[in-house]
């Protein structure tokens, strides 16, 4: 699928690259050095190979893999366990069931998805903090948080768009 | 991103199945994160302790970067802050050399009392090596864990007041859980009058400050130390002021999390708290009117108690109950009983 760029890139190795793309998200969210001085909470990387692999290559960015993304995030964040992969799992249904929905979108649009998804994660993860603390916590930094990971994903959604068109296959715009 | 013309690929078997089960498995994740956090936690400090080089290494040209670009603000005030910072350094110094002659006035007293010794209070200083700032948790990574010696619950301090408790210890590495945190609870004492609050973090920069007494009226800018109740955190750490913030009282934290790079872990070794050797009045048959069961030893009627030898001119002190029964003196008489319920009225 890659002869013309010139990559040889295998099919195991493409099917496992937004799963580690994934993973590089989380870890690089996570290395837990602040670059501003602690005045915004740190962006969910990781959310953003989930929702784009979920609507243009589903069969590559699976349910379990939104799981264990998110298993991952809550296990290096230090945070509780399986609030992070509760709001992925949660997200990420929502978009496969709004899957042409959210494909349709384009331009602005598309971040306006995002945003859509972002904020399904961040009020589950609300929700479930809630819950298990049996408190309220302040809705700020959910906010702000949703907030910069979505204006990273305007970067964000060009680089996996290369990474995907490079590595794993062509866009189905390209069809 | 794309215009719905191409009919995407999908893996084999029930999707919709697979999503229920997962959203299932997540959920229990939830529950198992709740009962059986441990098992987590010794991943987290592996990780920890394995990325601990890379966070070291990575600390250094972060926090340089950092500083410099906080530092530019601040190129065109450096002649006053200069100033500003000679004399209040002048008036420091005048307040050093009185602190330092009130605390020997303040050991000398102690020793004229014969008063318990505050308990030993060792430090390990570590750096700083990582800051995790999330929506429901507010965290720092240390270089220093268990073969330093640090231990869960140990209190952690910057130059100015506590930052946080330890939570988590690796190897080399331990996790932090500051002040501001959703989950941080800590007993602290409000001066003057030592009200004893709860300070309890909800992820704002100001924790809210709850008064265990209801009614008790504080005022903006007392300060705010550790009571130590509990025994886990030493006495009387500086943690911050009281502040209101128009529907209940918070409290503006001393230290800054944000900018500390080295801080250092307080090791209580606080003996246990033996309670006094209950007398043969204490004993709720006494009080009843019926004679003791059986006498202790140092209460046997011929036992000889040493009287205290005071200095010529000193008027004998009334001292409290605690002390003569572990000393095995006689009992408390009535003033003492009395006294005790005054401070009971007094609560």
């Amino acid at each position: 699928m890659n002869d013309r760029l010139g990559l040889s890139f295998s099919g195991t190795g493409s099917s496992v690259l937004p799963f580690i793309c994934g993973v590089i998200g989380v870890v690089v969210a996570n290395v837990p050095i602040s670059f501003l001085g602690g005045l915004v909470p740190s962006p969910l990387l990781a959310f953003m190979p989930v929702y784009f692999w979920c609507l243009v290559r589903p069969d590559l960015m699976s349910a379990p893999a939104a799981l264990a993304l998110g298993a991952l995030e809550d296990l290096l964040s230090g945070g509780p366990m399986g609030i992070w992969a509760l709001s992925f799992v949660v997200a990420y249904t929502l978009v496969d069931r709004e899957r042409d929905g959210f494909a349709g979108l384009s331009g602005i649009g598309a971040i306006f998805g995002f945003a859509a998804a972002m904020l399904v994660a961040e009020v589950t993860a609300f929700l479930v903090v809630a819950a298990t603390h049996a408190t309220f916590p302040p809705l700020g930094p959910f906010v702000l948080q949703a907030v910069t990971t979505i204006l990273l994903y305007f970067p964000g959604l060009a680089l996996l768009t290369q990474v995907h068109h490079r590595f794993v296959g062509a866009l189905r715009s390209d069809f | 991103m794309a215009n719905g013309t191409w009919k995407i690929a999908r893996g084999k078997g029930s999707p919709q199945l697979s999503i229920a089960i997962v959203a299932v498995l997540a959920a229990v994740l939830v529950v198992l994160g709740r009962a059986q956090s441990s098992l987590f936690d010794r991943a987290r400090t592996y990780f920890s302790d394995v990325t601990a080089p890379m966070l070291e290494a990575a600390r250094g040209p972060v926090n340089g970067i950092g500083h410099w670009v906080g530092g530019l603000g601040q190129i065109f005030v450096i002649y006053s802050e200069n100033q500003r910072l000679k004399d209040e350094n002048a008036k420091l110094r005048q307040w050093q050399n009185a602190a330092l002659v009130l605390q020997q006035r303040l050991k000398r007293y102690q020793l004229l009392l014969n008063a318990v010794q505050d308990p030993s209070l060792s430090s390990v200083t570590a750096h700083v090596i990582g800051r995790a700032n999330r929506p429901f948790l507010d965290t720092m990574i240390l270089d220093a864990g268990k073969n330093q010696g640090i231990k869960p619950g140990e209190a952690v301090v910057d130059d100015r007041g506590m930052i946080g408790r330890i939570y988590l210890v690796g190897q080399h590495t331990s996790w932090v859980i500051l002040l501001t945190d959703l989950s941080s609870r800590i007993p602290v004492a409000v001066e003057p009058g030592h009200v004893q609050a709860i300070l309890s973090g909800d992820n704002t920069t100001s924790p809210s400050l709850e008064t265990s007494r209801p009614g008790v009226a504080l005022k903006v800018g007392q300060p705010i130390i550790t009571s130590g109740d509990g025994g886990l955190l030493p006495a009387g750490l500086p943690v911050g002021t009281v502040t209101w913030n128009g529907s209940e009282f918070r409290a503006t934290l001393l230290a800054d999390p944000s900018s500390a790079d080295d801080v250092r872990i307080l090791d209580l070794r606080s003996p246990p708290e033996q309670p006094p050797t209950p007398g043969a009045n204490d004993l709720p048959v006494v009080a009843g009117g019926f004679p003791p069961a059986a006498q202790t030893p140092n209460m046997l009627p011929g036992a000889q108690v040493k009287p205290l030898q005071l200095p010529a001119g000193v008027p004998p002190p009334v001292p409290p109950a605690q002390p003569q029964q572990q000393a095995g003196a006689k009992p408390p008489g009535p003033a003492a009983a009395n006294a005790g319920q005054d401070d009971e009225q007094d609560h």
